[in-house]
């Protein structure tokens, strides 16, 4: 990708995305396919429009950031700060200008969205909270009235792995790369193992050492926003592939979207389940996989005084002894896993193309979430509707399977 | 010598010699705000049918003794430091979210200060928010409770302190310690340090952490420090104004659901203690409004924000809040279902306490005294 090709758009758009666009030209051999072919048609699009059209698309944002109070970007200015973000919430105009960023995009979105090969694809969503909970009501209830259950012969904790495994090993879509076909992302190493080697898998647990090295960096930073940019941009340059290992430190594109998600904050350095959520949302976003399992796990409760310091781990000088919170992992479990569905239906190509299924290990049936139109296969798998059948592992495992390579 | 000698010495030479002016109580006040701050928190999980298990205290034990304005609009920026700024000056400020800079306009405080010549210790914030600093208006005492215990915990952890292990009273006198010799670098704001060094003002906090460290719960709660503080402040030093902040729901941030709830239904136990505390005074009770206002909403479910993670959006989900007061500004309890603004509650309240906030842009509510 040579970002010269797009100088002279660069030079047209809007301050405020010049940053931004710099940073994913920097980024670019970082970003996952998906991304590039978005990136990419976008920019075609835009560098095509005649000059009337795009003073049309941009107008009105322009007209904002005229009565805003930016920071002194300049052309080549790569990434926005802490710093910089900061000035920008804080501007009077700040509602006005998300307001209007957001109709650009969706007007560019719009636009490019018959530009990508891969938007029609079948794709499959797994959210699988652990075993042990103590569940007394219904899971999911905000969830259940666009959905359905479906009873099960055994719990998934029998056959949820083997299942994941299989699925992982299946194949892929014509056009689609390996970084593109599985992800997992998990509390603890629950579906990685039978996964194979091409699927992405990241686990809260794994990623201990590397979140260990963030957090004493973190903890180091002094009470003011430039020690924080400045901490912010050393853990960017930080070498991490001996800390990460491999099947993650050696591939790029994983390497660096694991950095980002521990840089980005909403608690993935501090809770496991928020790791899973954000991890799987970032993922979604990122790499926008044909197949995502977020595995979600239990948190221990919070230990007297060193809860007080979130960025800390729980373990260090405090003789309080661990002790799971069965109750409040249930509670982080059901409402993060419906945030990984809400994220997925932001993206184009997970709205109506996507099955989405909520299970919990030791619950013996599952609610699954589908496109408006009927989905092949699944009428015959539940059977008659007056005779409704518990579904066996094996049944399932082909249903979904032909559904991702259909 | 160090920086640390120095700084224990001098304000203990000052406060000896000014000990007599120090240790003399203000005379009682006619009219006294207690205002308290909740951070974000969304009408989902607070007053709707679905939250209301939530807040059984707000719903059923205040709203009914209270003006309840269950539709008030933040216009500013839904960021803590902004938000709290704006609802003390009356205006809708746009400083630094840091608390690097201070508001642009006067505060209830500097405008009691100085249209009443108020003592120093009349004017005190307690806060668990470490956003809030001494800057939110100089002259006041600001007392940031959790960042004492934060700043503790941080010294025992990284092996600073003589102490090794997080237990009840080596954190104790790691706080001790802090209070002594480094409230000011952690970002304590005094008027004075005659007024800090105050033996009763002193006793104040050793009274508060020693109750909150050996507690009947564990200590996790940065905001249980916070209204052991500010009741201590109540208590001792009756001011004419306090605000407290409690910020234990915006574990939010980081993504665990159940400890924000947990932290709501905190709040709600803490501002009714606090209530509760106020009427069994009889002094605070003939003289005291409690205003308590949650700072924002925070994303709705869906949102490209994370929902309830942050307070971003520009949605009436993050943008309505809701204001309740009690005690002597009350004229008659009732729920008042027009929108209302959180910069028109400092030029009502200043009425009340006959101060005028001349640089506000918000209106006066009529269902308060003036």
């Amino acid at each position: 990708m040579d970002p010269g090709i797009y100088k002279e758009l660069l030079s047209k758009v809007p301050r405020t995305f010049v940053p931004s666009l710099n940073e994913q030209f920097r980024r670019w051999d970082f970003l996952f396919p998906s991304a590039q072919r978005t990136l990419k048609a976008q920019l075609d699009w835009l560098a095509g429009l005649s000059g009337p059209e795009f003073k049309k698309l941009f107008a009105p944002l322009i007209e904002v950031e005229s009565r805003m109070e930016l920071p002194n970007w300049q052309p080549q200015t790569v990434g926005i700060g802490i710093e910089d973000a900061g000035m920008l919430a804080r501007s009077p105009h700040y509602g006005a200008w998300r307001t209007e960023v957001a109709k650009v995009f969706t007007r560019i979105d719009e636009a490019t969205a018959g530009l990508n090969p891969l938007a029609h694809i079948p794709r499959l969503l797994v959210c699988s909270l652990p075993s042990g909970l103590p569940i007394e009501s219904e899971l999911w209830p905000d969830l259940a009235t666009r959905g359905q259950w479906l009873a099960l012969a055994e719990p998934p904790l029998k056959w949820e792995r083997s299942m994941v495994a299989v699925l992982a090993r299946r194949r892929l879509p014509a056009g689609m790369e390996d970084v593109e076909g599985t992800w997992i992302v998990e509390c603890s190493p629950r579906f990685f193992a039978g996964a194979g080697p091409g699927a992405v898998a990241i686990s809260w647990e794994r990623l201990a050492a590397v979140r260990r090295v963030f957090l004493s960096r973190l903890n180091a930073i002094q009470r003011d926003l430039k020690s924080a940019d400045r901490t912010a941009g050393d853990l960017d340059k930080m070498d991490l592939a001996g800390l990460l290992g491999s099947g993650l430190g050696d591939r790029p594109r994983v390497r660096e979207f694991i950095r980002k998600l521990l840089l980005s904050g909403n608690g993935s350095l501090v809770f496991n389940n928020s790791f899973t959520e954000w991890g799987a949302a970032e993922a979604l976003l990122a790499a926008q996989p044909q197949m995502l399992v977020a595995g979600f796990g239990i948190r221990p409760k919070l230990k007297p005084f060193s809860s007080t310091v979130l960025f800390e781990d729980q373990h260090r000088n405090n003789p309080t002894q661990d002790e799971d919170d069965l109750a409040g992992s249930l509670i982080d479990g059901q409402m993060l896993s419906q945030y990984v569905y809400y994220s997925s239906q932001r993206e184009a190509c997970y709205q109506d193309h996507a099955l989405t299924l909520f299970m919990c290990a030791d619950l013996p049936r599952l609610l699954v979430l589908g496109p408006k139109e009927p989905v092949a296969g699944l009428e015959a798998l539940l059977g008659p509707l007056t005779l409704r059948q518990k579904i066996a592992s094996g049944d399932l495992t082909d249903f979904l399977l032909k559904w991702l390579e259909t | 010598m160090t920086r640390r000698t120095v700084l224990r010495l001098i304000p203990a030479a000052v406060a000896a010699r000014l000990a007599g002016v120090a240790r003399a109580r203000p005379p009682v006040p006619g009219k006294r705000l207690v205002l308290v701050t909740i951070g974000g928190i969304r009408r989902q999980e607070s007053f709707s049918a679905q939250g209301a298990v939530n807040i059984p205290h707000l719903m059923n034990d205040l709203l009914p003794q209270s003006v309840f304005y269950p539709y008030t609009a933040n216009e500013g920026v839904t960021s803590h430091f902004n938000t709290i700024s704006s609802v003390l000056t009356g205006s809708w400020e746009h400083v630094d979210d840091w608390g690097s800079q201070k508001p642009t306009r006067p505060t209830l405080f500097h405008y009691l200060q100085t249209q009443q010549h108020t003592r120093p210790n009349e004017t005190w914030v307690v806060t668990s928010n470490k956003q809030l600093t001494a800057n939110i208006s100089p002259g006041v005492n600001v007392i940031l409770s959790k960042q004492l215990l934060v700043e503790a915990v941080e010294r025992i952890i990284q092996g600073q302190a003589q102490r090794r292990q997080l237990e009840r009273d080596q954190i104790l006198e790691e706080m001790r310690s802090v209070i002594e010799t480094d409230y000011e670098r952690i970002g304590w704001g005094v008027p004075s340090a005659s007024s800090f060094q105050d033996p009763e003002v002193k006793q104040t906090f050793i009274t508060a952490i020693s109750n909150f460290i050996h507690g009947p719960d564990a200590p996790t709660s940065g905001d249980e420090l916070t209204f052991l503080v500010g009741r201590e402040v109540l208590d001792r030093l009756a001011p004419s104004m306090l605000m407290m902040n409690f910020s234990d729901v915006e574990v939010a941030h980081s993504g665990a659901y159940s400890l924000h709830v947990g932290g709501i239904r905190r709040s709600d136990l803490l501002c009714h203690r606090l209530w509760q505390f106020i009427q069994s005074r009889p002094d605070l009770k003939a003289t005291t409004t409690l205003v308590i206002m949650n700072e924002f909403g925070r994303d709705p479910d869906g949102s490209s924000t994370n929902g309830f993670f942050n307070h971003r959006t520009n949605t009436e989900c993050c943008r309505i809040a809701w204001s309740m007061v009690l005690g002597q500004a009350v004229r008659k309890p009732q729920v008042v279902e027009r929108t209302i603004r959180q910069v028109d509650m400092a030029p009502t309240i200043g009425s009340w306490m006959g101060i005028e906030c001349e640089k506000s842009e918000g209106r006066p509510l009529p269902e308060l005294a003036s």
